[in-house]
């Protein structure tokens, strides 16, 4: 047993230092166990308090340390990335009491998706469905797993299962040889982010400064916008004026957003999901406010470094931007 | 709470510090015990742990009256009760659904257009193991096999006991019951064999489960289009090394945690995959089952002693039934099915067809039954007919063009995997890992144990379930 025990904890320590000396670090994983807490948290929440929700980019993009700084108030963050934000705004309108402000980002290509079905909805529907069916045993799990993955850098294997996790599994799946599958074979899809234990999102400075590792980022959002679905607007905006009231009727307010895309990502989304059809039918049917960052000039001064988020150092001025322009318009208060 | 958890290292950490401190006297720890099984049943459904209450309180109440009562009817009463509330609660959340789906395609056949309400029943997690567990009791006490739990803690302990609460193997009163009368306390030889056998229990779940096999099963039962014969062949084997690792490792970590209590529980698997003919893979595949439907199913029905007719209605019966023990779906009972004519091929056969056994014909004769109950597995994993059906024709070659879906380093993967598997069951087949252990210098098993912990910590598993839960 001393045997097993030395030597087991010297095969640890050696693979955990092998994947320090590769960059990795110890991180969180962004898992619906997560989620679900910070779901949580909507329960109890104040009129002043405000929840965002959306696609990776509102994920990203808006930065909680800057927005608690200025408001006072740290939002709870519920975007979530490859998901529709449309069935969590449903969930917060019908089982919560929730009457604050509901800031939902909308990445063009996600959130114009038919209603009740799809792999961005069902992505998003997977985390509310464990928020209300996660066992005691799977809470203790996620409270018990957060040290540990605070602590070691071997430990990063995510839910989303990136390509360049560290697991047994993923490193297996690694090996490839030959051709014998019909189609292309898969790109690799790597993480570029990591999340804190509120789920405030940091961008890998690799993101930003390594442009290869960038390019399969670009990648896979080439490939997966020629996988997506046609966008639609009516189902969309039926369902929105069905719940919007709802909320409003209790006093909340709801504020949509469109972050930065750049480069041919943004060429795509002008392409397929046009703003005069979408963005601006959206709000003007819905009788919406809605902040798109062409029409300010503070919002659209950055460049996403893989075309459909910001780099964090940007994500924060954003954020403070957006906000001076969301008090301004009395949208936001500042509670401190 | 799974085993593969955080929460059962912090649980077990903390249920080993009390019974080996000495704070509780022999009964006190028994109590501990048994408030130990109720939170690890209650953490995943607390109010399902009632279930267990009106199973536990029935069974004790039963058993005590059969000790008493001398009247064959009250007798018969007192087994009926048992019988009904246990068989009631299956019936109830495991094949409530299942019988009212088939009602209502039966009222649909014959014209009259039914349309129930679904009933989202709950199943609630090893509630066919508990059952028959309990029922074994009272079947026993009936027929005077066993004696009566002398107190009702140790009657309860036995119902709950959390290391084969769930998903066995299924203990007979007899072989339980008894350890609980005397304190108990693990050898230092006990309590560190018991961590070995609940490591390599994990790493088959964590490692060579979840990790190696699970997604190639997946990847193929889930596929909606027309495979490959060499598709399928590798999704069906992976499946069949998962579903052995999943069980056989949920086995093996409770028979690790009990010993690591200083509590044996019998094996419940011995090396099936290197079994040679159908009745040797029952002697070796869930052996806590197939003796339970053994001895109160085949049996009762007649078993080998009213002629070979009836010997054979009594085998197919057993095997069908214990297929729709497995799952309500008709999928599982064709999975029995397949099952009960091997065996009753394999008889009639027997008389006919002499062979010694040896290494050559003994590893031929092993291949040709794993592979036939490769073709069981398919009905056993798909979710519909067709999938099944699919796969089969796939297999048997009948789908030439069909789709390649696994890379080709998957498949090597698998072959590696399941040839390793069935090369470890054919060597072991006669002994037991603790046999073996015992040959080995110890700083090798020690290197072993070090590099199976290793395995299980860069594997990262994240709490899948064990397949037998739902069970």
């Amino acid at each position: 047993m001393a045997v097993a025990l030395f030597l087991g904890l010297a095969l640890l320590t050696s693979w955990e230092l092998y994947w320090k000396s590769q960059g990795y670090f110890s991180e969180l994983d962004d898992n619906k166990a997560l989620w679900a807490v910070n779901r949580a948290k909507v329960d109890d929440l104040s009129k002043d308090d405000v929840v965002i929700l959306g696609s990776s980019r509102a994920h990203f993009d808006l930065q909680l340390n800057e927005w608690e700084h200025i408001t006072g108030k740290r939002p709870i963050m519920l975007a979530s990335d490859g998901t529709t934000p449309t069935p969590v705004f449903k969930d917060i309108v019908e089982n919560t009491n929730f009457a604050g402000t509901v800031v939902i980002g909308i990445a063009p290509g996600l959130f114009f998706n038919p209603i009740e079905k799809g792999f961005m909805w069902n992505r998003a529907q997977v985390r509310i469905d464990h928020f209300y069916d996660r066992t005691y045993a799977q809470k203790a799990n996620h409270y018990l797993s957060l040290p540990l993955e605070r602590s070691f850098s071997f430990l990063n294997a995510s839910e989303e299962q990136w390509s360049d996790d560290i697991d047994l599994k993923t490193l297996v799946q690694k090996f490839q040889f030959g051709n014998r599958t019909e189609g292309p074979p898969p790109i690799p899809f790597n993480n570029f982010g990591f999340v804190d234990k509120d789920r405030n999102v940091t961008m890998f400075e690799k993101t930003k400064t390594d442009t290869a590792f960038a390019n399969t980022v670009i990648t896979a959002w080439r490939v997966f916008s020629s996988d997506a679905p046609p966008s639609v607007l009516e189902p969309v905006v039926g369902f929105y004026n069905e719940w919007i009231p709802k909320l409003e009727a209790r006093g909340g307010k709801v504020i949509f957003l469109r972050l930065p895309s750049s480069g041919s990502f943004r060429e795509r989304e002008l392409k397929n999901i046009p703003r005069e059809s979408f963005w601006d039918a959206f709000l003007a049917e819905t009788n919406s406010a809605g902040y798109h960052f062409e029409d300010y000039p503070q919002l659209n001064q950055f460049t996403c470094p893989e075309e459909s988020h910001l780099y964090t150092p940007d994500a924060r001025v954003l954020t403070k931007e957006l906000l001076q322009i969301l008090i301004q318009d009395k949208l936001i208060s500042k509670t401190n | 709470m799974l085993f593969n958890s955080l929460s059962f290292v912090a649980f077990l950490m903390i249920v080993l510090a009390l019974y080996y401190s000495k704070l509780l006297s022999w009964n006190g720890k028994k109590r501990m015990l048994l408030l130990s099984s109720y939170v690890f049943y209650g953490m995943w459904n607390p109010p399902l742990v009632i279930l267990l209450w009106i199973s536990t309180i029935v069974d004790w109440t039963a058993g005590k009256k059969l000790a008493i009562v001398t009247n064959s009817r009250s007798r018969k009463m007192w087994l009926i009760l048992s019988m009904v509330v246990n068989l009631g609660f299956l019936a109830f959340f495991k094949y409530g659904n299942f019988l009212l789906e088939n009602f209502t395609t039966l009222m649909h056949t014959i014209g009259w257009e039914f349309q129930a309400r679904p009933m989202d029943i709950i199943l609630p997690m090893g509630i066919s193991f508990y059952t028959f567990q309990t029922m074994s009791y009272t079947i026993d006490m009936y027929k005077g096999k066993t004696e009566r739990a002398r107190t009702f803690l140790d009657f309860a302990l036995y119902v709950t006991f959390f290391p084969q609460l769930v998903a066995g193997p299924i203990v007979r009163a007899k072989d339980l019951i008894t350890q609980f009368y005397v304190p108990k306390k693990a050898s230092m030889n006990q309590f560190i064999w018991g961590l070995f056998l609940l490591t390599i229990g994990i790493f088959q779940k964590v490692v060579l489960a979840d990790a190696l096999l699970a997604t190639t099963s997946d990847t193929v039962f889930d596929s909606t289009k027309i495979i490959h014969g060499l598709d399928a062949w590798i999704g069906t084997l992976a499946f069949s090394g998962q579903i052995f690792f999943d069980f056989a490792g949920y086995s093996t970590c409770a028979i690790g945690i009990a010993l690591m209590l200083g509590i044996v529980l019998p094996d419940n698997f011995k090396y099936p995959y290197a079994a040679i003919g159908f009745s040797d893979l029952w002697r070796r595949w869930h052996i806590s089952l197939s003796s339970w439907l053994r001895d109160y199913l085949y049996i009762p029905l007649g078993g080998n002693r009213h002629g070979i007719t009836r010997m054979y209605v009594a085998l197919a019966l057993t095997m069908l039934l214990g297929g729709l023990w497995h799952g309500a779906a008709w999928t599982f009972v064709v999975w029995g099915a397949l099952h009960g004519s091997y065996l009753i091929v394999e008889r009639l056969l027997r008389p006919l067809v002499k062979i010694k056994i040896n290494a050559w014909n003994g590893i031929f004769l092993a291949l040709l039954t794993y592979t036939c109950v490769n073709i069981t597995w398919v009905y056993f994993r798909a979710k519909e007919f067709e999938t099944a059906n699919n796969m089969i024709s796939s297999m048997l070659l009948f789908n030439r063009e069909g789709e390649k879906i696994l890379p080709a380093a998957e498949i090597m993967k698998v072959i590696i995997v399941i040839v390793g598997l069935f090369i470890c069951h054919w060597i072991m087949r006669n002994t037991s890992m603790k046999a073996v252990s015992q040959k080995i210098p110890s700083w090798l098993l020690g290197i072993i144990w070090a590099i199976l912990f290793f395995l299980i910590c860069i594997a990262q598993g994240s709490g899948e379930q064990f397949i037998y839960f739902q069970f």
